[in-house]
C-alpha cells in the first residue's frame, strides 16, 4: 500500500481519533461526515462514565484539533456514494450537500439565528427545542457555523424567493445562497469506517407507553435534558416544569427484540441516576434492570456507591402506565413477585442499534452487514476491526455497541493497522 | 535590543465595535511607551486580516506584538504563525481576549471599553516580559521494548516490527503465549483457532526484526519518549545472571493477568474437596481430552460456578462468563448425557455476537441459575453440594464437580514494574491509563504503553486490539528519520533557589523532575514536562519557573487588573 | 450620593476547563460581572500561594481561582494540589487580618457557561458586601 491517503467515514471520538493519530504520522487524511457538526454522539453528554467527566472539556479540544490538522480535510454535509477498486487504490465519490454558509468567512456570532421566521424541531436536541432554518446544532457545536436546512429554508425550497433575513443579519458575508452540492472524487490507499450508532425506536412497543406519556423519556432525551447546553441549560424539570420527585430508569429495552446486549446501558442508566441524585438529591430513583452488565474494572465500584443511595430491582418484565398526569411502573420482580411503583419520570435505555445508513453505506463499499444489522468483521480470525474486504476497516459503534474506551481503542487500532502495513 | 510593540485591535465585524468603543481604546493605547503602533483591523483571522498583520509587523519592525481579538483557544496559533512568517520569535506575542470575555459579557459600553483597555494593557506588560522561546527538536530512537509475551505483546511485536524498526521481546518465562497459549480452545465464535496463538508464536520467531529474550527480566528503564534505556537480565540456566543493555524509543506493557486465589476463600472448598477444579484446570482437561473425575468416572452433573472473588476484588472480570459458556458447550458436546448447571450472579455478554452463543447453549439444554451468592461448597457422600443464595433464599445444587471460575488479578510483578518505570496503577492494582476514556493505552510516562491484560481483564480480541492501537501510537509518534518536538512551555528549576526538598518530585504526575544527588538539587527533564505548573505552585523556595506563565509575567496582569 | 464600591477581582481560570467555559458564557452572550479580570494560566495547580497573596497585599478586593472539576483536570492532579494549597491560603488570609471568604477556589468546566457566570456574579456581589481590602487603606504592607 503506498498510497498515503486515507478515508476516514463518519467523525464520532472512534472517527476523530483515528483521523488525529492518522495525520500525526503525515498521512493525508479524508474525514467524511453526514452531519453539519463533529464529534458524533458523544458531545451530546454532559458527563461520561465512570468519572463523570465532563465530555466537552475532554472532546472540545480533539474536535479543534480536527478542525486545525494541516492534514485532515474535513467533509462535513456529505456521504459516500461510490467506491471502487482494492487496498491501496480505491476511488472514491464524495458527494457534499451545499452549507449556504462559508466556513471561512462565518465567525460564529449568531446573529442570522433570529431574524429568520422559519422554526424547526432541533434533532439533535431529540425535538425538545426548536432551531431556525439556519442555526448551529447547540451551543458550542463544532465548527461554530450554522448550516442552512435546504428544505425548510424558505428562499430555498422556493416558498418565499425573496427572504434574505439571514443574509442582512451577517456582518461578514458569510451567507452564500449560491453555494452548489459538489461531487468529489479521490483515491485513498484504506478506507476507515466509524458511522457509530442509532438508538432503537422504542415507540413500536406500547407497554412503555413512549409518545402517549410525555414524562417517558428515551436515553438520548434525558442526556439533552441533562446538558448544559441543551434545551433547558440544565435544568431537570418535567415536561410541565414540575420538579423531579422520583424517576424510574428502565434498562435493555429492546434487547429481546434485538437479540443482543447492548453492554454500555447498564452504566448510563446508572449514570442518569447519579445525574438526578446530583440536581435533585431529594429524588427517589429506582434503577429496574436485568442482568447488570457492567464489566469495566472500575464500574462495578460505581455500582456498590451508587446502589447506597437508590432502589435496583431485578425485573422479569416490566410496564408503564398512565395515572391522572402520574406514571405507574408496574413489573415481575425476578423473585416472581409482581408489584407496582408511582413515579414521576420514567427513562428508557434503548438498545444501540446500526447507524442510519449502515445498509447503503454497506452496499457501496461492498462489504456485507451481520445479523444484527453491524458491519460484519472478521471475529473468526480474531481481527474485529477488519471488514471481509481488505483494507476497510470498521471501528467503533459501527462495529457493534461499546463505550468510549473501545471505541477509541478500535480507531487507535486502525490506524495502527494502517500504519503498521506502510512500514 | 529595543523593544518595539505592536497592538492590533480586531474589529470582528461588527462584534467587537458594538460594545468597545475601539477609537477610545487605541487613543489610551497609544500613549504607552515602547508601543509603536496601535492599528484597528476589520477581521485579522481572514487571510487578508494576516497579510496585513504580516506585512505591518515587516514594515514597524516589530519586536513584541499583541493581538486583541477573540479567544486565544480560537486563533493563538494562527497568530504566532503570523508572527513567525514574518520574522519573529512567536513567543513574543500575546493575544488578548476582547471578545468573548469581554464585548460578549459586559452589556454597558463604557465598562466593556475600559475592561478592554485593562486587558490589552495588561497584555502590553506582559509581553516585554516574555522569553523567545524556541521549539526543541530531538533525535529519536524507534525500536521498541515489549515486555511480556502473550498473545498481546506478540501481536504488538509483529504490528511494530519492520525493516526500519526492531523489537525486543521479553517474556519471564521459558515460552511465549501467555494464558492464550494454554487455552482448549478459543470461543467458537471467536473461530476456536487455537492454532492461530501457535502460527503467531512462530511468526515472531521467523521475524528477523523481532529479538525475543524468555526466560528474562527488565531490571531497569531510564529515559523518555524516543530515547530509553533498559536492562534486560536473563535467567536462563546457561546465561544466568548475564545483563544486556539497549536502547529503544518506546516500551509496551503486556505483562497480562494472574487467576485470584481461590484458597483465599474458604467457601469454595478448592483444594480440600476432590473434583473442585478451577477454570484453567478444566482447560487442561479439555486439552488431554479426559473430562474425568479423580475415580476416573466421567461426570454426571457438572457446576459452572462464575464470579468467584468478584465481590472480594470488586469488578467484574468480563470474560468468564464466556468462557464458562464454552466450557457448558464443549460438556453438552462430547458427554451427552451430562447435566450441566451455570450459577451466575449477572450475564454479562456485552459483545454483540455473545447474547446468540448463551441461546444456543441454553438450546442444549444447559441449566442457567442466578444467585446472589456463593454460600458454601461441600462435600456430601459422593457429591459435591454447592449452596447459593438467591433473592434472599438459601437453595443448593448437587453434582459431581464443580468447575470455579475466579477473578483475573493483576500479574504478581505489576507494582514493581510500575515503581521501576514510574507509572500509576488503578484501584484494582492493574495499571492505570493516562485517561481512561480518550487515551487507553497510554500512561502519564510518554512512550510507554500499556496493552492487554495489563490494563484489566479483557478478552483475546480485544487484547489484540489495544495492541495494534499501541502499534498505532507509537508508529505516528516515532517515524524514522524525524524528530520529537517537545512542549516548549516547561518549567525550569533555578539551581540556586532549590533546597532539595524534592516535593516537588512527588507532586509531578509525569515524572519529569529528578534529583541530581551530586548537587543536591532537582532538575526537569525538559522532554518530559508538559508545563502544567503543579511543581511551580508546589515549591516552596520558589525555585521553579514555568515558561510563559513566570510569576512576573502573570504579576504583570495582576497588576494591571489592579490599577 | 456616594458611589457604589465596585470591587477588583483577579480570576486565575485554568486553560482547559473554566477558561473555556468562561468563553462560553460570552458566546452565549451571558452578563457576567465586571469587576473581575481573567488571568489564563495552564492548570490551577499552576496558581502559587504567592501569586494569590501578592494580588490581596497590592489591594485586590478578591481572588478566585478555576480549575476543572475534580477527576477533570487536563494534568489528572492539578485540581487537587490546588485544593490542598487553597485550604492553606486561608488560613494565611487570616493571619492578614483578611477575611478568607475574599478568597474562593471553584470547578467551572468547559460546558458550563452560565455557572461561570452565577460563580462570578456571586462572587463580586459577596466582595461588594465585605467592601474594600483592608489592606488598600495601609499601603505599607
Ligand atoms: C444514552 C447513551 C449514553 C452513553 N454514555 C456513555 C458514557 O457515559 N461513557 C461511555 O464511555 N460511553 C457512553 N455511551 C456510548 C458512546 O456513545 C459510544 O461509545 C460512542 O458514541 C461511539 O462513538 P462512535 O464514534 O463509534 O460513534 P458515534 O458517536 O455514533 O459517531 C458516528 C458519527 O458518524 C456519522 N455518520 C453516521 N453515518 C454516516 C455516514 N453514512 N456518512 C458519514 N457520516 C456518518 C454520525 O453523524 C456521527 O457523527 C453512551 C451511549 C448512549 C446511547
Ligand atoms: C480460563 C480462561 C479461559 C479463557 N478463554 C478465553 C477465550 O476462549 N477467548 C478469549 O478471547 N479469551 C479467553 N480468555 C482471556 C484470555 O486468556 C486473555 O484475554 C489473554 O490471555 C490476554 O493476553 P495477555 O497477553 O494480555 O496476557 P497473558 O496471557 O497473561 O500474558 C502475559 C505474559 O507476560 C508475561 N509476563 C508477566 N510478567 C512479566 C514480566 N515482569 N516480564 C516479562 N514477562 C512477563 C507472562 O509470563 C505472560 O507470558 C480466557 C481466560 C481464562 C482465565
Ligand atoms: S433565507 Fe430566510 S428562511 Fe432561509 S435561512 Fe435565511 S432567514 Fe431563514
Ligand atoms: S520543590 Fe523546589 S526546592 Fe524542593 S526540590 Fe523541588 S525545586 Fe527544589
Ligand atoms: S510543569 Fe508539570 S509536568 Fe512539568 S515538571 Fe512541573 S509538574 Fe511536572
Ligand atoms: S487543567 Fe484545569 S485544573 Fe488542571
Amino acid at each position: 500500500m503506498k498510497n498515503q491517503n486515507v478515508l476516514v467515514i463518519g467523525s464520532g471520538v472512534a472517527g476523530m481519533e483515528a483521523s488525529l493519530i492518522l495525520a500525526d504520522a503525515g498521512m493525508k487524511v479524508h474525514l467524511v461526515e453526514k452531519d453539519s457538526l463533529i464529534g458524533g454522539q458523544t458531545i451530546k453528554f454532559e458527563e461520561v462514565y465512570p468519572n463523570m467527566e465532563c465530555a466537552t472539556c475532554m472532546l472540545a479540544p480533539k474536535q479543534q484539533e480536527v478542525l486545525q490538522h494541516e492534514n485532515i480535510t474535513l467533509y462535513l454535509l456529505s456521504q459516500v456514494k461510490k467506491t471502487e477498486g482494492s487496498a491501496g487504490e480505491f476511488k472514491v465519490q464524495i458527494e457534499k450537500k451545499a452549507r449556504y454558509v462559508s466556513l471561512i468567512n462565518c465567525i460564529g456570532c449568531g446573529a442570522c439565528y433570529d431574524p429568520c421566521p422559519v422554526s424547526l424541531d432541533n434533532e439533535f436536541e431529540q425535538g425538545m427545542s426548536q432551531k431556525k432554518a439556519i442555526a448551529v446544532a447547540c451551543p458550542g457545536a463544532l465548527p461554530n457555523v450554522p448550516a442552512i436546512d435546504a428544505d425548510n429554508c424558505l428562499r430555498l425550497n422556493g416558498k418565499k424567493k425573496g427572504c434574505n433575513a439571514c443574509e442582512q443579519a451577517c456582518g461578514f458575508g458569510a451567507i452564500d445562497f449560491t453555494e452548489k452540492d459538489e461531487t468529489i472524487n479521490l483515491e485513498v490507499g484504506a478506507i476507515i469506517v466509524a458511522t457509530g450508532f442509532d438508538q432503537f425506536d422504542v415507540s413500536g412497543l406500547a407497554q412503555f407507553g413512549y409518545g402517549k406519556h410525555p414524562n417517558v423519556y428515551t436515553a438520548m432525551e434525558f442526556e439533552r435534558l441533562y446538558a448544559q447546553n441543551g434545551p433547558t441549560e440544565g435544568k431537570l424539570t418535567l415536561r410541565e416544569e414540575r420538579p423531579i420527585k422520583s424517576a424510574g430508569i428502565i434498562h435493555c429495552i429492546g434487547r429481546k427484540e434485538k437479540g443482543y446486549c447492548s453492554g454500555v446501558c447498564c452504566m448510563y442508566s446508572m449514570k442518569f441516576a447519579h445525574f438526578i441524585k446530583d440536581k435533585a438529591p431529594e429524588a427517589e430513583i429506582h434503577e429496574f434492570h436485568t442482568d447488570l452488565c457492567i464489566p469495566g474494572k472500575s464500574h462495578q465500584r460505581f455500582y456498590e456507591e451508587l446502589s447506597k443511595k437508590i432502589d435496583f430491582i431485578r425485573y422479569e418484565d416490566v410496564e408503564v402506565k398512565g395515572n391522572n398526569g402520574n406514571l405507574e411502573i408496574i413489573y415481575t420482580h425476578s423473585n416472581g413477585k409482581r408489584d407496582s411503583i408511582k413515579s414521576d419520570m420514567v427513562i428508557l435505555s434503548p438498545a444501540m442499534i446500526p447507524s442510519k445508513g449502515t445498509k447503503d453505506l454497506a452496499k457501496v463499499l461492498g462489504i456485507s452487514q451481520d445479523s444484527m444489522g453491524f458491519f460484519s468483521t472478521q471475529d473468526q480470525n480474531l481481527s474485529p476491526i477488519d471488514s471481509e474486504k481488505e483494507g476497510i476497516f470498521i471501528i467503533g459503534c459501527a462495529e457493534g455497541p461499546k463505550d468510549i474506551p473501545d471505541s477509541v481503542s478500535q480507531a487507535e487500532a486502525a490506524a495502527g493497522r494502517i500504519l503498521s502495513l506502510l512500514q | 535590543m529595543n523593544k518595539k510593540i505592536g497592538v492590533y485591535v480586531c474589529e470582528c465585524g461588527p462584534n467587537i465595535p458594538e460594545r468597545i468603543d475601539i477609537d477610545k481604546v487605541i487613543e489610551e493605547l497609544s500613549s504607552m511607551g515602547e508601543v509603536k503602533t496601535v492599528k484597528r483591523y476589520s477581521l485579522l483571522c481572514s487571510n487578508d486580516g494576516k497579510k496585513f498583520l504580516k506585512e505591518d509587523i515587516e514594515k514597524e519592525e516589530l519586536t513584541h506584538v499583541v493581538v486583541a481579538a477573540c479567544s486565544p483557544k480560537e486563533h493563538e496559533n494562527t497568530f504566532m504563525k503570523v508572527c513567525e512568517e514574518a520574522g519573529m520569535n512567536p513567543y513574543l506575542f500575546q493575544m488578548v481576549n476582547i471578545r468573548e470575555q469581554c464585548a460578549w459579557m459586559i452589556p454597558d459600553k463604557e465598562e466593556a471599553t475600559s475592561k478592554a483597555i485593562k486587558y490589552i494593557k495588561a497584555g502590553v506588560h506582559r509581553v516585554l516580559f516574555h522569553d523567545p522561546l524556541k521549539q526543541k527538536e530531538l533525535e529519536i530512537n524507534v525500536d521498541v521494548l515489549v515486555i511480556g509475551g502473550g498473545i498481546s505483546g506478540i501481536e504488538a511485536s509483529l504490528s511494530l516490527a519492520g525493516p526500519n524498526r526492531k523489537i525486543h521481546l521479553v517474556e519471564k518465562t521459558d515460552s511465549l503465549g501467555g494464558m492464550a497459549g494454554k487455552l482448549s480452545q478459543i470461543l467458537p465464535h471467536q473461530g476456536s483457532k487455537i492454532k492461530l496463538v501457535k502460527e503467531k508464536i512462530e511468526q515472531v520467531e521467523n521475524n528477523e526484526n523481532i529479538h525475543v529474550y524468555t526466560s528474562s527480566d527488565v531490571k531497569e528503564v531510564r529515559g523518555f519518549l524516543g530515547n530509553f534505556e533498559a536492562v534486560v537480565k536473563s535467567n536462563q540456566e546457561n546465561k544466568e545472571g548475564i545483563e544486556e543493555e539497549i536502547k529503544v524509543g518506546a516500551v509496551v506493557l503486556a505483562t497480562g493477568f494472574e487467576m485470584f486465589d481461590l484458597k483465599e476463600n474458604p467457601v469454595y472448598g478448592y483444594g480440600e474437596i476432590e473434583n473442585v477444579v478451577s477454570a484453567l484446570e478444566f482447560e487442561e482437561m479439555i486439552h488431554s481430552e479426559k473430562i474425568e473425575l479423580k475415580n476416573g468416572k466421567k461426570p454426571k452433573s457438572v457446576a459452572l460456578v462464575h464470579c468467584a472473588g468478584r465481590k472480594e476484588k470488586g469488578y467484574c472480570s468480563k470474560v468468564c462468563c464466556l468462557y464458562t459458556l464454552k466450557f457448558a458447550h464443549y460438556l453438552k458436546d462430547n458427554l451427552p448425557d451430562v447435566d450441566v448447571k451455570e450459577l451466575y450472579m449477572d450475564l454479562c455478554l456485552p459483545h454483540k455476537q455473545d447474547q446468540s452463543y448463551f441461546d444456543q447453549a441454553k438450546e442444549k439444554g444447559v441449566e442457567f441459575i442466578r444467585m446472589d451468592e456463593v454460600e458454601k461448597i461441600k462435600k456430601s457422600g459422593d457429591k459435591i453440594e454447592v449452596e447459593y443464595r438467591n433473592n434472599d433464599k438459601a437453595d443448593k445444587v448437587s453434582v459431581d464437580m464443580v468447575v470455579i471460575a475466579p477473578a483475573m488479578v493483576p500479574s504478581q510483578d505489576t507494582s514493581h514494574l510500575a515503581e521501576l518505570l514510574n507509572l500509576p496503577l488503578d484501584k484494582s492494582g492493574f495499571f492505570k491509563e493516562l485517561h481512561e476514556m480518550l487515551d487507553p493505552v497510554a500512561t502519564p510516562m510518554e512512550g510507554v504503553y500499556i496493552t492487554g491484560c495489563a490494563l484489566g481483564p479483557r478478552n483475546i480480541p480485544e487484547s489484540m486490539t489495544q495492541s495494534h492501537a499501541t502499534s498505532g501510537k507509537i508508529l505516528s509518534s516515532l517515524i524514522p528519520g524525524r524528530k520529537v518536538k517537545p512542549e516548549v512551555k516547561v518549567s525550569e528549576i533555578k539551581e540556586d533557589l532549590c533546597t532539595g526538598c524534592q516535593t516537588c518530585l512527588s507532586v509531578c504526575f509525569y515524572g519529569a523532575i529528578s534529583y541530581d544527588p551530586f548537587k543536591g538539587v532537582s532538575v526537569v527533564n525538559e522532554a518530559i514536562c508538559r508545563g502544567c505548573g503543579s511543581c511551580v505552585g508546589s515549591c516552596p523556595s520558589g525555585a521553579i519557573r514555568s515558561k510563559h506563565f513566570t510569576y512576573y509575567q502573570l504579576y504583570q496582569e495582576v497588576m494591571e487588573a489592579l490599577r | 450620593m456616594e458611589k457604589k464600591f465596585k470591587p477588583n477581582i483577579v480570576g486565575f481560570l485554568c486553560n482547559w476547563c473554566s477558561y473555556a467555559g468562561a468563553d462560553l458564557a460570552g458566546s452565549s452572550k451571558t452578563d457576567v460581572d465586571s469587576s473581575l479580570s481573567v488571568i489564563r494560566v495552564m492548570c490551577s495547580s499552576r496558581v502559587n500561594s504567592n501569586l494569590v497573596l501578592s494580588a490581596l497585599l497590592w489591594g485586590s478586593d478578591g481572588v478566585l481561582v478555576a480549575g476543572c472539576h475534580p477527576g477533570d483536570c487536563h494534568y489528572e492532579k492539578g485540581n487537587y494540589y490546588a485544593r490542598r494549597r487553597f485550604a492553606l491560603l486561608k488560613k494565611i488570609a487570616e493571619v492578614l487580618n483578611l477575611e478568607p471568604d475574599r478568597i474562593q477556589l471553584s470547578w467551572i468546566s468547559a460546558s458550563e457557561g452560565k455557572r461561570y457566570a452565577e460563580v462570578v456574579n456571586k462572587f463580586a456581589e459577596d466582595i461588594s458586601k465585605l467592601g474594600p481590602n483592608p489592606l488598600t487603606s495601609n499601603p505599607k504592607v
